[in-house]
């Protein structure tokens, strides 16, 4: 692992000593779950044992790094007997199901708080637990489109597009970590759990919020499409030397553009109809066109670079592999490297949160499918090996790490 | 379950966050948004707006007056709901000891300090902490303090290229989009506020707060559908059709389609739901002949089948396709609903995700809350504050 020590005497991440039962799947839960585990947390990811075993790497291996695997079925008596003694000794359970699956397997809040008064239950449906969309299927595509995010998406005189990434998992993911702590904390404090209901299609309406309360206020309030600004120019991305090389360029100042100018040089932007910003939005045609003459045959790190260092707020319109090898990032430690077995190495995006509270160095790969099984059952459920036997008989449970007691 | 309806009316002293003291320096959106999270579960926070035009984002459009007054801005509004105001210039020699002497009673503290400014204003990391212990300082920046970008500057569309957001929005014949509004600046607030948590959980074990950063452009490159490796492929943007995953990509009818009143979005990337689809659309055909190990057969259909959908939905509204798709054939699918339409929503609003706040300058407008309900009632949220409004209050002055 290649995360720096810890400087302090807090030798480990802030959530050590935190149980966190997982029953999430697809993004936006196991995001939220992963960021939990990143921290320290012990994260049980509780699956289905008649699934698959051999995922590793990928997107799999981003979303699950840092947690174990329990193979349990809840649709039994006994596996629901089993996962309610792991909740009385666990802190936190997030899932991510359609609203009606926890009470069909009898595990509503109730039935949780039952076993552990203390638990904080974090639910992550489409829609919320009750209203008319409540059963619903939504992904993280869709409820984009619901929250209003994808309406103000597309180029200006043309018609809304999507994300492309599903914004609103990443979004869901991050509020069910702040919200989980927050709860956490008070359940530590006065013992009092908590049932958190997290629809995947409000989290992006709080993002966006502005323009909502705008729109409640002021009628007929135009859709604002595209990558001007309304009140800056130049502002947007211009195409620089390469298939398909983009440089986003954004002048927010009279010193900005005074320093945008001294870059480019030459004469056409000395031209008073731009010295002031209502001009510059004027003309920002003329201005776009001066500046694409200039940037097409420059690379995007020089153009950057050097708008930059003038005072130019500029950055490069990075993809995926350039993100991978951005020396800002490699600078500051940013990136893990994951040893993932039979795989190698595998560098993966690493924690966005910096600190101590941080610590890299017991970081491991995502887990087999009930790699960790035995560890569960034996060592903090006290069951036997005789049990899990029978157990792995009865397909109640599935062991793929014969080594698991021992760790 | 957590009754949204009657949900907002918890008394302030039993909330989570009751009496955590906030102290929030920090401009605009990501750190303010923050702080917002924190006075809505409760805490005491307190905004510290440098005279005499306090927070940028109060110039900032939309306006709900007809003047454009600055105590109308819709962003500022927004983002600042339930804290208290106060003046205070940290640039002159009495107002960083005024600064000092608050935060020293502090528990967070919220501030977007970059190196620049802190070596102007001669702020170090330590200078805060060193004289409250327990101090949660948390510092919310575009690239962070160290590293080959730290110094330079950023707008929500430049985070987007860096970040690699741009990349994979828009067509791939035209130019690449921005996501709307300040997605950076919320993310990262988000995110500020998930490290404020992680501090204090610690801080709760042992009485020690910390200095934590996050960064916008760590955040973003965090929040990839993908792993960046990707086997060595490059995601690229796909127009109104979802980015690929990986070199498959996904299966046809992943796609955003136009209805008689508008675009709807059909989520997928499975096979069950792909066969689902062909069965609404009563085109049982097109998956059983369909070989989903056959790339290109599968790309060649997306066209295909993205104009059976747009036909099918002829005479259709995006409400009608919405309800049918969703409640008879379980599919993943949603209208792009416009921001009147988002206000008015029949789910939304039995969630109480929205609520009235009246404001003296600003009027009467609808916020969208917290995009959670919880077991226990949250409080109602209250109007951002006047500029300077708490001065008096909370210094004396």
């Amino acid at each position: 692992m290649n995360g720096k020590k810890s400087t302090t005497i807090r030798s480990s991440g802030a959530l050590k000593g935190v149980r966190v039962i997982d029953l999430t799947r697809v993004w936006a839960g196991p995001l939220g779950t992963r960021i939990l585990g990143d921290f320290g947390a012990e994260v049980i990811k509780v699956s289905d044992p008649r699934l698959p075993a051999d995922r590793m790497g990928g997107l799999y291996g981003k979303l699950n790094r840092n947690k174990s695997s329990l193979g349990l079925r809840l649709d039994t008596e006994v596996g629901r007997r089993i996962f309610l003694e792991l909740v009385t000794i666990s802190d936190v359970v997030i899932e991510n199901f359609r609203p009606r699956v926890m009470p069909n397997l009898n595990l509503t809040y109730d039935e949780i708080m039952k076993a552990n008064p203390s638990i904080v239950m974090c639910a992550m449906p489409g829609y919320g637990a009750e209203g008319p969309y409540a059963e619903f299927p939504a992904f993280g595509s869709t409820a984009e489109a619901a929250s209003g995010v994808v309406s103000m998406l597309g180029y200006t005189t043309d018609r809304p597009i999507q994300t492309g990434m599903s914004y609103a998992d990443p979004v869901s993911g991050l509020n069910s970590v702040g919200v989980v702590m927050t709860y956490l904390r008070r359940s530590r404090a006065t013992g009092k759990g908590q049932y958190i209901d997290l629809a995947l299609a409000d989290s992006p309406v709080c993002m966006i919020g502005e323009y909502l309360v705008a729109n409640s206020a002021i009628s007929h309030l135009p859709t604002e499409r595209g990558n001007e600004h309304p009140d800056h120019a130049p502002h947007g991305v211009n195409r620089a030397d390469g298939d398909d090389n983009w440089v986003a360029i954004s002048v927010t100042t009279n010193d900005e553009w005074q320093a945008l100018c001294s870059v480019i040089g030459g004469d056409r932007l000395s031209d008073s109809r731009f010295s002031t910003q209502d001009g510059r939005k004027r003309f920002e045609e003329d201005i776009d066109a001066v500046i694409s003459d200039w940037a097409k045959s420059r690379d995007t790190v020089s153009i950057m670079t050097q708008l930059q260092e003038a005072g130019v707020r500029a950055g490069r319109v990075s993809n995926n592999q350039e993100l991978l090898n951005d020396p800002h990032l490699a600078a500051n430690d940013f990136f893990a490297d994951i040893d993932e077995g039979e795989n190698g190495l595998k560098r993966y995006d690493g924690q966005s949160i910096r600190g101590n509270i941080l610590d890299k160095s017991e970081w491991k790969a995502g887990p087999i499918l009930g790699q960790d099984s035995k560890h569960v059952l034996v060592n903090l459920l006290g069951y036997s090996e005789a049990d899990c036997a029978a157990l792995a008989i009865d397909g109640t449970s599935v062991f793929n790490d014969e080594s698991s007691t021992q760790r | 379950m957590p009754n949204p309806t009657k949900n907002r009316e918890r008394q302030a002293d039993d909330l989570p966050l009751s009496g955590l003291e906030v102290v929030e320096v920090a401009q605009g959106v990501a750190g303010p948004f923050c702080g917002r999270l924190l006075a809505a579960l409760g805490a005491n926070v307190i905004k510290v707006e440098r005279p005499p035009k306090g927070d940028w984002s109060r110039k900032i459009a939309p306006f709900l007056s007809d003047d454009n007054h600055p105590e109308s801005s819709a962003l500022y509004l927004y983002n600042n709901t339930g804290k208290k105001s106060v003046l205070i210039d940290w640039e002159t020699e009495s107002g960083i000891d005024t600064l000092t002497s608050l935060v020293s009673k502090a528990d967070v503290l919220i501030e977007d300090w970059d190196v620049n400014y802190r070596e102007s204003a001669g702020l170090s990391t330590e200078k805060f902490n060193s004289e409250n212990p327990g101090l949660v300082e948390i510092c919310v920046t575009p690239f962070g303090l160290s590293g080959p970008y730290a110094r330079w500057k950023s707008t929500p569309i430049v985070q987007l290229a860096l970040g690699g957001y741009l990349s994979i929005m828009g067509y791939p014949s035209k130019e690449p989009l921005m996501l709307p509004g300040h997605q950076p600046d919320y993310l990262a607030g988000l995110n500020a506020h998930n490290a404020v948590q992680m501090a204090l959980f610690e801080r709760d074990i042992d009485g020690l707060g910390q200095f934590v950063e996050v960064t916008m452009l760590e955040t973003l490159t965090n929040l990839h559908q993908i792993a960046l490796e990707m086997d060595g492929a490059v995601r690229v943007r796909n127009g109104h059709r979802q980015s690929s995953l990986s070199r498959r990509g996904f299966p046809p009818g992943v796609s955003t389609l136009p209805a008689d009143d508008g675009y709807v979005t059909f989520g997928g990337g499975s096979v069950a739901i792909w066969e689902q689809l062909c069965l609404m659309l009563g085109r049982r055909d097109l998956s059983e002949n369909l070989d989903l190990d056959n790339l290109d057969e599968i790309a060649e259909l997306r066209g295909e089948v993205d104009e059976i959908m747009t036909e099918w939905m002829k005479g259709r509204t995006r409400e009608e396709v919405f309800l049918d798709a969703s409640r008879n054939w379980m599919l993943p699918v949603a209208p792009i609903m416009e921001l009147h339409e988002v206000l008015a929503d029949p789910q939304f609003n039995q969630r109480g995700l929205f609520q009235d706040i009246h404001h003296p300058v600003a009027g009467t407008a609808k916020y969208p809350t917290l995009p959670f309900v919880t077991s226990d009632p949250l409080q109602e949220f209250k109007r951002a504050p006047l500029l300077g409004e708490h001065t008096e209050e909370i210094l004396g002055r």
